[in-house]
């Protein structure tokens, strides 16, 4: 039996859940149970139903309810002890990080992380990247089952769900736990204060540079950047010339950011710029420019005039 | 205080993977090391928790006799002494095998606070540091943005520390717990110190105590083959009208890069 | 009873000479001996160039130069004079009747008249024209000293005038010796000091431009903390100070309106070490944001007339603080690259080799390359500079320059070094200078001025010889032959920026100068040029430093509007980073200046020539 557990928060599930199932169904279709644990896991288990999968389990119990490592340790320990399964598979998200290891920990059995793909064979062996993705590594777990699996996000696509025939029968598991063992006491989640710009903790950045050319220009990209969900930034001739406040720089001169998504309009990327933002994830470049420094490091380049590509950039991501 | 800051040695970020005999490790002969990234802003942290409550901040390695550099370089960069678990075989070890090590020679100091990097730069298990507080018996928590501690508060009292922790989306949460305990350090946390010369001097004179592992604990995984993945990072240039471009680059966005929803 | 009186006239005032002297000689012998007088052949030259015949003085200020050169060179001719004046005086021997002496005081009129008309003159443009550079207040001290010394040769020549013995003769003559003494009472606490001191400090300083010694970690040395650790050198430094205000007019900081004036650190130092304790923090004396204002360009040092050494002390109160881990913030991010990335950046290594493939470039190997080249921290890593390099690699190749690279390298130290930050240079450096050495590496060309300093003139420090020219004198000489041919065409109008660390600490003005006109440009000088540019902002580890600049007071910028004011549209450039800083202030400005490097530009044209 392979046992998914699920990620929630008040009812909504967790995107990278229905990729860890892709995971399992590659590992054995015909015998996975999906737990979903938390406060509200009944409102998300009948989404979950639909894949195919033989059941779905939903564990609410106070001692879930907030999330707390210690809590979710001692309520899966029990239902792993239920359930006896082989592999417990998990999404690897940060709070997954929080408990997964310790929960390996406590049964004494062994844990592979940042998981992206699966080999079977006449062993199943799993790939993790290692060295920073300078190497790929196939990993067998050793000792007794069950085995647990993170799977990084982003390693199967969604839709590569299969779905069942009929929605999967819903069970209501109890477990037990001393509610005097959980040690943390978490606080209300919450979001940074927007009043001031923070571009270092920004998910993703839209940023401009001269290639903007006057300051009117500078609403296509904030635009763009309200289509994204992103923070505006520049270059610093940009906010040398006061087009946009000195907060919004970015490099050596203004701040060093590391968001998911930088996407670079019309900046040529001197280095002074680059080293402002080398760590972001993913860089998208769009400049007139072929030749512009900006494309040796972008993931992906448009070499076009950004008067015409942000509108259909924009019309792409609403379309 | 007493804090430990628990800090491995991995391969810098400039070597280039090469790899050995039996292909299922580097060649560590090629590899120059340095400090674990996220165990250096784990030892920012703890000194300048230090530096506000007082206490003595401990850093505790284990592996081979080279990691003894990276040692240096924390005592150098203001901590007070270090404990090594040194033994050859622990440059490849798992995260279970790393952190019975490290409990074992840490278990009878009796520390008040131990803190570790997020994942290391070589393996990234993200585990050390969690499955340590387990076998501390500790309680613990990861990605820590800010830690605070309350100095009147008893040890063993909840809101004895009070951290915040990184959730996903740009979310946050403070969570208050008793202490001892073991927290996982964010990278980006606070801005890192170089290593003063004068410091570098001092450390010569500090204490490292050399402990050896304890054996117990078994491997859990088992790598069996290590290779250079094929996909190096190269820049696409999405060609096109721009609306044909526009609508490539927002289907790569979604679906390879998986960066916007 | 005459004589009695000017014998205690002489002792009083020679007492408050000798007096004044021996606290400042004290103070010199007290600090620790960094005295060095290496190659004294050398030395003399320089000593009879900037001493004897006025060279500095003369060269960056002619007019006001003569004037004191006349000044100074009838202060040595009336040493005579003076002399058996006093002996007369101090009844101790009478030569004023000797016929050679009658004849002395004849051939010194002319000397005469050429100090009152220079001291007049310079007493007009103290009091009068009143030049920023000598400061805000007019001096009062320097008007009664210039007064004096116009009232001296107005009494010798008087002197001519009056009946031997008369009353009026006789009073012309003690008003000259009473000046005489009160001049010499006055000296040792004001800027006429230098009078003794500065053939002595000029004979000392260093030959190299900005000399700083490696720190030996084994004597725990950590760099300059408090006055205390001030060398001998610096010390004697800080009482030569002659107050001309060459080195503040130079600074580039200064002239950005940045609040560091060398002239200042000069005379802060002078007051502190009068003022006693000596344990006083280097870092609370000067202001630790001044400290880190400095660009190490080296004008201050390369400008003063008196052999100050303002390097030695600027960046050794800056070792001090980092030793202290008293660095600004923005270093403190690039040290950790440094020690990290081994770059300045922090950016990964695999940048340099994705750049080494895509140029084609090989390893370096003694049995088939004849030169290394260094690629350096910018050509490793900034795109932008490596399109320059590739000019240089082609225009190597089509000569048939056999050259390699080496597989791995790290930054030379330079930023690390000048920010005082002794300890990682050091590690950086003996490190490449393995490499180096176990490659075999017998000469290197690179097209980094920073890099030919470090490599070439720092690292000998360690023991460690190697020819390294920057690529500008390299293919100067590979290309003597070529270009007259490209002259053809309209000549275009070109601005050349002399990089400090090439103009200034390498002397290299004019092979670059020498390829720019051989391919047909039109050379227009910006102000400050050849060895006295004005430094584009990068220097002494500012690269990042302009976090903290207010947009339009930088340095770069400053420097742009000079280069623009030739009117001329391209610049020609010779260093990453002064491309990479004026090409910031360009951007800034919004102005549509191109930046060029002299590489691209040689190879252009060569290209053109086919």
């Amino acid at each position: 039996m392979i046992l998914v557990i699920a990620e929630q928060q008040r009812g909504k599930l967790n995107r990278a859940t229905w990729e860890t199932i892709v995971g399992a169904q590659q590992l054995d279709a015909s015998a996975i149970t999906v737990l979903v644990p938390g406060a509200s896991a009944a409102s998300v288990a009948g989404e979950l139903a639909a894949a195919n999968v033989r059941e779905v389990l939903t564990v609410e119990d106070a001692a879930l309810d907030p999330y707390t490592p210690d809590g979710f340790t001692a309520a899966l320990q029990d239902a792993i002890a239920q359930l006896k399964p082989e592999y417990v598979l998990l999404p690897h998200t940060y709070q997954t990080r929080d408990f997964a290891p310790k929960l390996a920990a406590r049964l004494d059995r062994a844990i592979v992380t940042d998981v992206t793909a699966i080999k079977t064979g006449t062993e199943t062996s799993f790939v993790r990247p290692m060295f920073q993705g300078k190497l790929t590594a196939d990993v067998v777990p050793q000792g007794p089952a069950p085995h647990f699996v993170t799977f990084q996000i982003g390693a199967y696509r969604v839709d590569q769900v299969a779905k069942g025939s009929a929605p999967a029968p819903i069970r209501a598991l109890s477990v037990t736990v001393d509610p005097s063992t959980i040690r943390q006491q978490p606080e209300a989640p919450f979001q940074q204060a927007k009043a001031a710009v923070d571009l270092s903790q920004a998910e993703r950045i839209v940023s401009v540079g001269r290639g903007i050319k006057e300051q009117a220009n500078i609403r296509i990209a904030e635009e763009l950047a309200t289509a994204l969900g992103a923070e505006l930034a520049a270059s610093r001739p940009i906010c040398d010339s006061g087009w946009l406040p000195m907060e919004r720089q970015v490099g050596s001169s203004g701040q060093t950011v590391a968001p998911k998504l930088y996407l670079a309009l019309g900046i040529s990327g001197a280095i002074q710029h680059l080293v402002g933002m080398k760590g972001s994830n993913t860089i998208v470049a769009v400049n007139k420019d072929p030749d512009a420094p900006i494309f040796e490091i972008a993931d992906y380049g448009i070499v076009g005039d950004l008067f015409e590509v942000v509108p259909a950039i924009i019309a792409a991501l609403k379309g | 205080m007493k804090i430990a800051v628990c800090i491995k040695q991995v391969p810098t970020r400039e070597w280039q993977p090469r790899l050995d005999d039996s292909k299922t490790w580097i060649r560590e002969s090629d590899a120059s090391f340095e400090m674990n990234e996220p165990d250096a802003y784990a030892l920012e942290e703890a000194l300048r928790l230090k530096e506000k409550h007082g206490g003595e901040v401990v850093v505790c390695s284990a592996g081979p006799s080279r990691v003894a550099q990276v040692i240096r370089e924390a005592l150098a960069r203001g901590a007070d002494r270090a404990i090594h678990v040194e033994d050859e075989g622990l440059a490849s070890a798992d995260a279970f095998v790393t952190a019975a090590a490290l409990a074992d020679a840490m278990r009878d100091e009796r520390f008040d606070l131990v803190l570790t990097g997020l994942q290391s730069d070589d393996q990234g298990f993200a585990q050390v540091g969690v499955v340590l507080a387990e076998k501390l018996d500790m309680p613990h928590s990861t990605i820590i943005m800010e830690v605070q501690i309350d100095p009147a508060a008893a040890a063993g009292q909840p809101g004895a520390l009070r951290v915040k922790r990184e959730l996903e989306g740009g979310w946050f949460q403070w969570i208050a717990m008793p202490l001892p305990a073991v927290l996982t350090i964010q990278s980006g946390i606070n801005q890192l110190r170089y290593a003063t010369l004068k410091g570098i001097m001092a450390a010569k004179k500090k204490e490292i105590r050399k402990a050896a592992p304890s054996g117990g604990a078994a491997a859990k995984q088992k790598i069996v083959n290590l290779y250079v993945p094929e996909k190096g990072k190269k820049t696409q240039i999405i060609g096109g009208s721009p609306a044909e471009a526009a609508k490539a680059l927002v289907q790569k966005l979604r679906d390879e890069a998986r960066v916007i929803q | 009873m005459s004589t009695l009186i000017f014998w205690l006239l002489f002792v009083g005032f020679v007492g408050v000479f000798a007096a004044q002297v021996a606290t400042r000689v004290r103070l010199i012998a007290a600090a620790p001996n960094t005295f060095d007088v290496d190659d004294p052949g050398f030395r003399v030259g320089r000593w009879l160039a900037d001493v004897l015949f006025q060279r500095k003085t003369i060269l960056e200020r002619p007019i006001a130069g003569l004037a004191h050169a006349f000044v100074f060179w009838g202060f040595v001719a009336f040493a005579g004079y003076t002399s058996v004046e006093f002996l007369y005086g101090l009844g101790i021997v009478d030569l004023t009747q000797a016929a050679w002496f009658h004849a002395y005081r004849v051939a010194v009129v002319p000397f005469a008249t050429a100090v009152l008309a220079g001291i007049l003159y310079l007493l007009v443009r103290r009091a009068v024209v009143r030049p920023i550079a000598l400061g805000t207040h007019v001096s009062l001290e320097s008007i009664v000293i210039a007064l004096f010394i116009a009232t001296l040769m107005v009494t010798y020549l008087l002197a001519f005038r009056l009946e031997e013995g008369s009353t009026a003769a006789v009073v012309n003559w003690w008003v000259h010796m009473l000046v005489i003494l009160g001049f010499l009472a006055l000296i040792p606490a004001s800027k006429h000091f230098h009078l003794v001191l500065s053939p002595v400090t000029v004979f000392l300083k260093s030959k190299e431009l900005g000399n700083l010694p490696n720190l030996d970690f084994e004597k725990e040395q950590v760099g300059l903390e408090t006055l205390n650790d001030l060398g001998s050198k610096s010390v004697l430094d800080a009482f030569t100070c002659v107050e001309c205000g060459r080195c503040q007019v130079n600074c580039p900081a200064w002239g950005a309106g940045k609040e560091l004036n060398p002239k200042a650190i000069i005379l802060q130092t002078q007051d502190a070490l009068l003022a006693g304790s000596r344990d006083r923090k280097l870092g609370e004396i000067y202001s630790e944001k001044v400290l880190w204002q400095c660009t190490t360009c080296g004008a201050c040092e390369n400008q003063c007339p008196v052999g100050i050494e303002h390097l030695p002390i600027l960046i050794g109160s800056r070792r001090g603080l980092v030793s202290n881990g008293d660095a600004p913030a923005y270093l403190g991010a690039m040290y950790n690259n440094l020690e990290r990335r081994s770059n300045i950046w922090g950016l990964g290594y695999d940048q340099r080799t994705k750049f080494v493939q895509s140029a084609e470039l090989e390893t370096f190997d003694p049995a088939k390359h004849d030169v290394l080249v260094w690629l350096g921290c910018a050509g490793s890593f900034d795109a932008d500079f490596q399109k320059s390099l590739k000019s240089l690699f082609s225009i190597l190749r089509a000569r048939r320059v056999a050259f390699g690279v080496l597989a791995k390298e790290r930054c030379t130290g330079d930023p690390a070094k000048r920010t005082g930050n002794e300890y990682m240079y050091q590690e950086l450096a003996t490190a490449n200078i393995d490499d180096l050495k176990s490659a075999g590496v017998k000469k290197i060309v690179t097209s980094c001025p920073h890099c030919v300093k470090t490599i070439g003139a720092d690292y000998a420090k360690f023991g460690y010889q190697v020819e390294i020219v920057h690529s500008s004198v390299f293919v100067n000489e590979l290309l003597q032959d070529a270009g007259t041919r490209g002259a053809s065409g309209p000549s275009e109008a070109i601005t050349y920026h002399d990089p400090c660390y090439l103009g200034r600490y390498a002397g290299k003005t004019d092979e670059p100068r020498a390829l720019l006109t051989r391919f047909g440009a039109d050379l227009r000088e910006p102000e400050r040029n050849r060895d006295n540019p004005y430094c584009c902002g990068a220097g002494g580890g500012l690269l990042f430093a302009d976090k903290e600049e207010e947009p339009g007071s930088r340095i770069s910028d400053v420097r742009f509007k000079q280069l623009q004011a030739t009117g001329a549209n391209t610049v020609v450039t010779a260093c990453p980073f002064c491309s990479i800083m004026l090409k910031g202030a360009q951007a800034s400005a919004g102005a549509d200046t191109q930046f060029v490097d002299l590489m691209t530009y040689v190879d252009g044209k060569l290209r053109a020539i086919g």
